[in-house]
């Protein structure tokens, strides 16, 4: 009878382990299925009402972990205080001048305008991933809202990510943080160009990677996507979206390329509200 | 435990509540910026009161429907989770729980565990950047957090599943005052 109890768990045991693989081999990088967008449909709205039923508590907890954060910090955003107003004031000027300039040439299609012709859909984060290895949050508007997949994802600070599955209601969106997550962007004002990718585990540090060690960049310089355009190609970001701030900038030894670090502007570790740009020009 | 349709359901019920509670609240709060995982600590506190059976067979169906709900790649979290499960399962087939420290210590180390497996899996699937030395103090900060959690965890499971449970003391009634001649 024991043995017989042994042998019908370890069946058990082995058909599951089996299925998962099966599971992991079919669905693996092939995107979402019919199944889970189903069950995620017909979950969202459930979710919804969690999230809004324990948004109180998650801001009692929230409100330890940022009293233990703010010391220390007041120093070091004062001194970000002052040297973003210097910019502030240099941006105003040439933000003008810009303007002038545009007038002159009689300049229609640039990208500044491509980032105005996206729709913002306010979009509030209903559920997130448990685990580093993934980031990604779950946002309550959906294809009914005309969100597309790939549309990028911005909070009021800057670049979130990008929407990597829609469902009628609900979507999935793909933070900076994930490690299948890549940006095409550059540092201003030199211009140069690389690829924002993450470093796995840690949400405040991106990386700026594949830029040419010839043209310096320095702590303090700002982050944007490049929204490049070339041969029918198109990236998924409109230019202009700030993503971040430089905090450091070595060249790699025997490599002609130099490894930025990057702050990303919005708190990727804490989202609540957030924004889809849909309407955009499809890749 | 004697599993039957209701204690089935009963199940069922913890899983969602404890996988929506996962998704909505324990995953968007940090504390020393890490957010706490309590499912690995709901598959433990399971298999420790109904077996490796009990403790398998909720791992996968939680696994799977994290997977659903986030809408990633299925069979990664189910792999994890129903190898807690079995671990799990086995410790209370083969052990006495003698001890309240006995389910926070085991909650602790298999959460540590199914973070070191969920790494190795992914690892193994292939990430396409560099990892940080951060995620060691991700895994370790998420263990001592199940250490805390585990104990309300098993509590609150046990209390759900009681009519089920084989070796659990029934509880006293107070008996009605009799009346004198009655």
């Amino acid at each position: 009878m024991y043995r017989k109890q042994v042998r019908r768990r370890r069946a058990v045991l082995a058909l599951l382990i089996v299925g998962s693989f099966v599971l992991l081999t079919l669905t693996y990088t092939r995107g979402s299925t019919g199944f889970q967008r189903g069950v995620s449909t017909i979950f969202s709205p459930v979710q919804e009402v969690a999230d809004r039923a324990l948004k109180p508590a998650r801001d009692l907890v929230d409100w330890f972990d940022k009293t233990f954060d703010a010391r220390g910090e007041n120093s070091r955003l004062r001194a970000e205080l002052v040297t973003a107003r210097k910019q502030a004031t240099a941006a105003q000027e040439a933000l003008q001048e810009n303007a002038q300039l545009r007038k002159l040439v009689k300049l229609d299609g640039s990208p500044a305008l491509a980032f105005s012709a996206y729709k913002p859909v306010t979009a509030r984060v209903i559920a997130r991933s448990p685990t580093v290895w993934r980031s990604s949050v779950a946002i309550d508007v959906g294809s009914g809202d005309g969100v597309r997949v790939d549309d990028p994802v911005v909070s009021g600070a800057g670049l979130v990510g990008r929407v990597a599955s829609v469902e009628g209601g609900s979507a999935q969106v793909m933070l900076l943080t994930d490690h299948a997550s890549a940006v095409a962007a550059k540092v201003l004002p030199p211009g140069v160009q690389g690829v924002v990718k993450p470093e796995v585990g840690n949400p405040e540090e991106l990386i700026l990677d594949f830029i040419d060690s010839t043209k310096r960049a320095h702590g303090g310089q700002a982050v944007v996507t490049s929204g490049w355009r070339s041969q029918g190609l198109a990236s998924h970001f409109p230019a202009g979206i700030p993503v971040g701030e430089v905090t450091k900038a070595s060249i790699v030894e025997q490599e002609a390329q130099q490894q930025v670090d990057v702050r990303p502007y919005a708190d990727l570790r804490n989202l609540e509200i957030l924004q889809v740009l849909t309407g955009g020009e499809r890749r | 435990m004697i599993v039957t349709g209701k204690i089935v359901a009963r199940i069922a019920a913890l899983a969602l509540v404890g996988v929506l509670l996962q998704l909505s609240f324990f995953s968007r709060v940090e504390l020393f910026h890490t957010s706490p995982d309590i499912l690995p600590s709901l598959v433990t506190a399971l298999a420790l009161l109904g077996g490796s059976m009990v403790g398998v067979v909720s791992g996968f169906s939680i696994g799977f429907f994290v997977d659903c709900l986030l809408v990633e790649s299925l069979g990664i979290s189910s792999l994890v989770l129903l190898g807690i499960g079995y671990l799990a399962g086995l410790y209370r087939e083969r052990f006495e729980i003698h001890s309240a420290l006995v389910p926070a210590l085991l909650c602790m180390g298999l959460t540590l565990l199914a973070e070191l497996g969920f790494a190795t899996i992914q690892l193994l699937l292939g990430i396409d950047a560099p990892v940080s030395t951060l995620i060691f103090r991700d895994m370790v900060l998420k263990s001592v957090y199940a250490f805390f959690l585990g104990w309300p965890i098993y509590l609150g499971v046990r209390r759900a599943l009681r009519p089920a449970l084989v070796d659990e003391p029934k509880l006293r009634r107070r008996r009605q005052p009799t009346v004198l001649g009655a």
